[in-house]
């Protein structure tokens, strides 16, 4: 017979754990609403609080690194919409509300949550101007976070499909509004940034309410947001509408057809770039091919047609050979001149020019012995003339003229008879006059 | 897509004949580069418009499945 089974007995932590179990996998995370009261913000950042309404109340925690997801204040008396996952607190061994966001209820707390957190943000910077990324000018492929369903979406893609159909488009669809919408947006905004050669995104929705578009104003969807690494163009709502995201975003586009205009090029204005550009491409080379022709014709000018060339280089040689023969005859005529210099001076120096230097010497001699003679000649002719004068006034003859004879013995040859005692008579006598001859004889002699 | 890492970006792509034409347009390239230059030029503009004319919308969807994994189907069989 078994033993009868003993009640099983549990221990404090282990029902308490049974218990926890049992709501943790009964109720999950919820969405109460309730006003706050016993609100209490620790050391350690934790947020203590009772939620209540008018019949119960129930404690809730939220810890800081939830708490630093507010986006409002929130303190006692305030009526708020907590997402919670009720469980047990078995160190306390109380049930505890643990609260994982909190929103204020009502337009008016929304509205105030709003400004708050956009100031929060401000104050850190993510709604910097230099923080802005610049928008590629042809994305390859753009990533929609939206709703799959919707005005927002059919209007983005038509608007993609006619300006820039190159294009690949991702879409992420996701609940843009109610609960979990910014959880999800947020998601699918970092879902895009996992999925890699997503250049340019666009999160958004068509117009609504406040409330409608609050989950565009969460700090989640900012927050991933300002970390997508993928320039991000927020399209929430109409023109009047501005949200966080719009703030963060990269560029804000009023609406969703909006935004598809700005992340995406219009394929005719491209197209008629590339044209444009390959015009110009084909004016610049033309003007580039005319300039090099010009420039070709210009080297040619420069260069001559190469039969003038020709021509000019034969010229140039005749010029050239006739200089040289000219020069050459020249030469040869200044040699001919220098030989006949050096004849010359050969000449003058040689037995010739000896011979001939003689004869002129011998020349000058004979002039001078001549005139010497001359004078001589004159001189004594002159000497022969006085003399003659004086002959004449001794000549017998001019004796004879004056009457006297002269009385020769003998003949003509005979001895002059200068004295009568040599004469005997009848001795002949050769007698000379002036003019004429006579033969006489000696009659008588005196003494 | 692998096309989409051997071929450059389409952005690269303009960009670069810009380039090849404001450097054409400046003169200033000796004639033989010129004649490269365009070439390429033209290269560029023929890729550019052949991809201005692959006109045809793609349009997917991405889902993230059990896993946590990313998936990506047409828009279309998305169901």
């Amino acid at each position: 017979m078994p033993a009868p089974r003993a009640p099983r007995v549990l221990t404090v932590t282990q029902l308490a754990r049974r218990i926890k179990e049992a709501l943790d996998t009964g109720f999950g995370a919820l969405w109460v609403s309730g006003e706050i009261s016993n609100w209490k913000h620790a050391a350690s950042g934790h947020l203590y609080f009772t939620l209540k309404d008018d019949e119960s109340q129930l404690d809730a925690v939220m810890f800081r690194t939830r708490a630093r997801g507010l986006v409002f204040d929130p303190g006692n008396g305030m009526e708020v919409v907590v997402a919670a996952r009720p469980s047990l607190y078995t160190g306390g061994g109380k049930l505890q509300l643990y609260v994982d966001t909190m929103e204020p209820l009502g337009v008016g707390a929304l509205q105030r949550a709003f400004e708050q957190l956009k100031e929060r943000l401000a104050a850190e910077g993510l709604f910097a101007a230099e923080r802005k990324r610049p928008l590629p000018r042809f994305p390859r492929t753009i990533g929609l976070v939206t709703a799959r369903e919707g005005a927002a979406i059919h209007d983005m893609l038509t608007t993609l499909g006619r300006r820039w159909p190159l294009a690949r488009v991702v879409v992420r669809p996701v609940r843009v509004q109610g609960d979990g919408a910014a959880a999800e947006v947020a998601a699918g905004i970092a879902d895009l940034n996992r999925l890699g050669g997503v250049d340019v995104l666009v999160v958004g929705r068509g117009g609504g309410s406040l409330e409608d578009l609050w989950a565009f104003n969460e700090e989640v969807v900012t927050r991933a947001i300002a970390a997508s690494t993928i320039p991000v163009v927020s399209a929430v709502g109409h023109e009047v509408d501005f949200t966080i995201a719009d703030f963060v975003a990269d560029l804000r586009a009023p609406t969703p057809t909006a935004a598809a205009e700005l992340v995406a090029p219009a394929w005719s204005d491209v197209a008629a770039h590339v044209s444009r550009d390959e015009a110009a491409l084909r004016t610049a080379l033309s003007r580039r091919m005319a300039l090099a022709r010009e420039r070709l014709a210009r080297l040619e000018r420069a260069l001559g047609d190469p039969r003038r060339r020709v021509e000019q280089v034969a010229q140039r040689v005749d010029e050239l050979s006739l200089r040289v023969r000219r020069g050459v005859a020249r030469r040869l005529s200044w040699e001919q001149r220098e030989v006949a210099a050096l004849a010359g001076r050969l000449e003058r120096v040689g037995p010739a020019a000896r011979v001939a230097r003689a004869r002129e010497r011998l020349d000058v001699a004979a002039e001078r012995l001549r005139r010497a003679i001359d004078v001589r000649v004159r001189h004594q002719r002159a000497a022969l003339q006085a003399a003659t004068g004086r002959l004449d006034a001794l000549s017998p003859l001019a004796c004879l003229a004056r009457g006297y004879a002269i009385a020769r013995v003998g003949d003509a040859t005979g001895p002059v008879v200068r004295d009568a005692a040599a004469l005997a008579p009848g001795d002949l006598l050769f007698l000379a006059f002036a003019a004429g001859t006579a033969r006489a004889r000696v009659e008588h002699t005196e003494p | 897509m692998a096309d989409d890492v051997s071929t450059p970006k389409f952005e690269d792509a303009l960009a670069e004949l810009e380039g090849v034409v404001r450097r054409l347009e400046q003169g200033e390239l000796p004639l033989e580069d010129s004649l490269a230059a365009f070439e390429r030029g033209i290269v560029l503009v023929r890729l550019l418009s052949e991809r201005l004319t692959q006109v045809e919308q793609r349009v997917e969807v991405l889902l993230r499945t059990e896993g946590g994994k990313l998936s990506v189907r047409p828009l279309d069989d998305e169901e």
